[in-house]
């Protein structure tokens, strides 16, 4: 049922955030074939700007190689491929240790691999990334949130 | 009487039947137990392969800190050649602030590097632009520096190949030097045991073998090198079934992959792919004819002929078997004329040569075998890839082995009495970089930076102050009584600290006496605190062991090894959140399928507020405290976080110093645990200093979070003042916990100049 709801919820997400899109990545196309994919697991109230750059390319980091491994994490992620998503961004924990956006990413991947605490934990090393970042603050207490009480 | 003769001769005839049955069966039963034996060990797993480790590849591109000349030697240990202009996999050429690397195609857990151009531009020590194939790209990878592996006991180490991969000459070579008949016998060559005999009669002596090649891989596999007919006649035998059961490729196959081909410190060189890489720094698919002839050369005998080590007569037998090839038209007279003349041209550095990190081997293998069986890490040709920057690790080992061999000249010590470990980690990822366990870092031994338990002294006082600025009631310059302290034991002892210079300071705020690292008011905080919270603390940032609560506790009077003191401090370093520190990547079997991962893992096991202001009082440390050396030695602007620590009567030297995004804990000492002449910040300290004067630091900016305010304080009168008075300082504070006086620019103890500045002009 969970999971039933889950889709629901992603393939609405999806939609929306396809149809707003002006630039896509080629995969696109193939994940919209794939309904069980990974970006199918995103929570209703995903924002962008946390991560995960869905469709668009405007909100990853200026320094080139950091934007690239995330751009090729978000992809991997689309594609369900989950653990190339979490090497590609501890690739680029390496090169940039307190980019937030790592954090969060890897939170996600914690959370839909099950393991809530480990999910928790990286939101909050994003959160202590993020603090003197208002808007993100908030984004992240919202994801911190959302872990603890474990809702999608 | 021709009766009795008759009889007779049906008598001898008779014994002779049953002789002679007796020896089919016997012979049977034998043939029997060495066919199941040649098939089992050709069906079943031909070798042990042992795992090979990794360094990590290094990341290039834009904007990388990374000084050309520690490129140029990664380079060089990975086994690239400098070339005027770049043709091939496997070479580079520097062209002013330009660099040019043909990178070789690798296989890494997370997938492949192709073989590429890879184009660099320098400036400033950092990479400024980078191409792949003559594109601009955002981020390439290198190949990983081979660092080890984890060997069965026999020590054998090998490549394997494909029959495929060996050159058609190579194996022309071979056959027509080792065994012209190969592919013609079954298993035994009497044309080639009549040609030996011959050849050995004509010279005097044994000069040629009969030996085919099935015969030899049939010795190596199965026999000992004894020198008897019975063997011999076994190893007759096994060569027919092995002929009977395979074909010749498999056979030949086989050979490349078994025959020996010399030694590398205790590591033997098995076959021709690994032979390949050792001597020649080359694929075998790769390989010339002279650099062929040096390798079939070899064959007759791997130490007499071992082009590092007897060049001249490895030359000799490779013109020996130059003049076969061209004998046997494998090769023309004009390539034996030219090819004669050849150096031998062995590489001196190959990624393939034993470059020895046994600390931290010694850290992978202790790892890995939580989940792997030292068999499996033996025989299985496991990948390990792992998380060591050569170029740390090398800094690391220099700049101890340096200090130590100082110390010893300047106080006039015995030679090679102290000893050194360090621990180098990544802050935020946990992942160890370095790890020297020993002054000479290529020594297999005793581990000291995993196995040395020494008393930490001043290290464990951050936890003191740690412990005091999670609780409500202290704050960054709570004033703290620096004056003699006794404590009576249980048994009747008498604890009664006494600072380093033997003076007691009165009051100090907290922060300055975490800074000069004053023992009296550290014991006095410990036990005002509760020494079971200090205790808590120290487990939270990461120390395992049980810790009894008892006072000298505050001073660091318990043992840890350098390995769990940097433990310790990654949990400061990485402001409150804790990751295992961990050595290995991930591991993949021999054809690159990943087997086990080694990811990011961590845990906030201290508030973010209290981290943050630990950092800045490490901070002070360095600035104003008795980590200052550093000050001297590197910019100001890299904001550098340290602790110095001299264990009672200076039998342990210690220093952990953090930037950005490295950590390293430095440990100096004497086995024999005798005194030193040399304090934390004499010994410790200066090699953490010369490890990392030319390597690329991050600056430290402890996370400020929300709760974080500043304050203009007047120190001594633990005051909030106004920033316009003289002597004000900003300090941080935790919300709600900042002083609660206010004072005005009138106070007296405003105009006192810092502690610091009254003692250094």
């Amino acid at each position: 049922m969970k999971v039933l709801l889950k889709l629901v919820i992603v393939v609405s997400v999806f939609s929306l955030l396809s149809a707003c899109s002006v630039q896509r990545h080629q995969s696109v196309d193939q994940i919209q074939a794939n309904k069980s994919s990974g970006f199918s697991m995103l929570p209703s109230w995903y924002h962008p700007d946390l991560g995960l750059q869905l469709l668009g390319d405007n909100e990853y980091p200026e320094q080139t190689a950091l934007a690239s491994l995330l751009q090729k994490a978000d992809r991997a992620f689309l594609l369900n491929e989950l653990q190339s998503c979490q090497i590609l961004l501890e690739r680029a924990q390496r090169i940039s240790t307190r980019d937030p956006g790592v954090y969060v990413r890897l939170s996600y991947l914690s959370w839909l691999d099950g393991n809530l605490n480990k999910a928790e934990q990286m939101a909050r090393r994003a959160f202590a990334l993020v603090a003197s970042d208002q808007y993100a603050n908030i984004e992240v207490r919202r994801l911190l949130t959302a872990i603890q009480a474990n809702q999608y | 009487m021709k009766k009795v003769t008759d009889s007779k001769f049906r008598r001898y005839l008779g014994w002779f039947f049953k002789l002679s049955l007796v020896g089919v069966v016997v012979l049977a039963v034998l043939m029997a137990y060495l066919d199941a034996k040649v098939r089992d060990k050709f069906e079943g797993k031909r070798w042990a392969l042992p795992a090979k480790v990794f360094a990590r590849p290094m990341e290039l591109y834009s904007g990388l800190a990374l000084k050309p000349k520690y490129l140029i030697q990664e380079l060089e240990q990975i086994g690239y050649g400098r070339v005027p202009s770049v043709q091939t996999p496997g070479q580079y050429m520097v062209d002013g602030n330009e660099m040019d690397i043909y990178r070789r195609y690798v296989r890494l857990y997370d997938g492949e590097e192709q073989a590429a151009r890879i184009h660099l531009r320098f400036d400033n020590n950092t990479v400024s632009g980078l191409w792949v194939d003559g594109v601009p790209t955002d981020i390439a990878r290198l190949e990983p520096l081979l660092i080890g592996g984890i060997y069965p006991k026999h020590n054998e180490d090998r490549q394997l190949i494909k029959l495929e991969d060996a050159p058609k000459l190579l194996i022309d070579t071979l056959v027509a030097v080792e065994d012209r008949d190969f592919y013609d016998h079954w298993g035994i060559s009497p044309k080639g045991i009549a040609r030996a005999l011959m050849v050995n009669m004509q010279k005097g002596g044994l000069v040629q073998g009969g030996s085919t090649l099935t015969q030899q891989l049939v010795k190596n596999f199965f026999l000992t090198r004894e020198r008897s007919l019975q063997r011999k006649a076994v190893e007759a035998l096994m060569s027919i079934l092995v002929e009977l059961h395979y074909d010749k490729d498999e056979i030949l196959e086989t050979y490349l992959n078994e025959v020996y081909l010399g030694q590398s410190g205790r590591r033997a060189i098995h076959g021709f792919g690994l032979a390949s890489q050792f001597y020649f720094g080359k694929h075998i698919r790769n390989l010339n004819p002279p650099e062929m002839a040096t390798l079939v050369g070899m064959v007759k005998g791997p130490s007499v002929y071992n082009p590092k080590r007897k060049p001249e007569n490895a030359i000799a037998r490779r013109n020996i078997v130059l003049g076969v090839m061209r004998e046997q038209s494998l090769i023309t007279p004009y390539e034996y004329k030219t090819w004669n003349k050849r150096d031998i041209n062995v590489v001196e550095y190959s990624q393939y040569q034993r470059i020895e990190y046994p600390a931290f081997l010694d850290l992978v293998r202790r790892q890995l075998r939580r989940d792997y069986k030292e068999q499996d890490l033996t025989t299985e040709g496991l990948r390990i890839y792992t998380s060591l920057n050569p170029i740390i690790q090398r800094s690391a080992e220099q700049a101890i082995k340096k200090r130590l061999d100082n110390i010893e000249r300047d106080f006039n010590l015995e030679k090679n009495g102290l000893q050194g470990a360090m621990v180098v980690a990544s802050t935020e990822s946990g992942e160890v970089e370095a790890l020297v366990g020993d002054r000479n870092p290529r020594y297999f031994g005793f581990n000291r930076a995993l196995d040395a338990n020494r008393s930490i002294g001043s290290l464990a006082k951050p936890a003191v102050y740690l412990t005091a600025l999670r609780d409500s009631r202290y704050h960054f310059i709570t004033p703290l009584d620096d004056a003699p302290i006794k404590v009576a034991g249980a048994n009747g002892n008498v604890w009664e600290p006494k600072n380093y210079d033997h003076e007691s300071h009165g009051i100090v705020p907290l922060y300055q006496a975490m800074a000069r690292s004053l023992n009296q008011a550290t014991a006095r905080l410990g036990l005002q605190i509760g020494l079971s919270n200090v205790v808590k603390t120290l487990k939270d940032l990461g120390v395992e062991r049980d810790l009894p609560a008892y006072p000298s506790i505050v001073l660091g009077a318990f043992e840890l090894s350098p390995f769990e003191v940097a433990q310790m401090y990654q949990t400061i370093a990485a402001s409150g959140f804790q990751t295992p520190l961990k050595a290995i990547r991930a591991v993949s079997t021999a054809e690159g399928k990943l087997l086990s991962r080694y990811g990011f893992n961590v845990t906030q096991s201290i508030k973010t507020e209290p981290a943050y202001l630990i950092q800045k009082a490490m901070q002070q440390v360095v600035k104003i405290g008795t980590g200052r050396f550093l000050n001297s030695q590197f910019d100001e602007t890299l904001n550098l976080a340290g602790k110095t620590g001299t264990s009672d009567s200076q039998r342990d030297s210690w220093f952990t110093g953090f930037s950005g995004d490295k950590l390293a804990v430095v440990w100096v000492g004497r086995d024999d645990n005798k005194t030193m002449p040399i304090t934390g910040a004499g010994g410790a300290l200066r090699i953490w200093a010369h490890t990392f004067k030319d390597l690329p630091l991050k600056p430290l900016y402890p996370l400020p979070s929300e709760n974080i305010i500043e304050r203009w304080v007047n120190v001594n009168g633990n005051a909030i003042t106004d920033a316009s008075c003289e002597g004000a300082q900003l300090m941080p504070f935790i919300k709600g916990q900042e002083p609660l006086q206010t004072t005005d620019c009138s106070q007296p103890e405003i105009a006192q100049k810092p502690w610091w500045s009254r003692i250094f002009n």
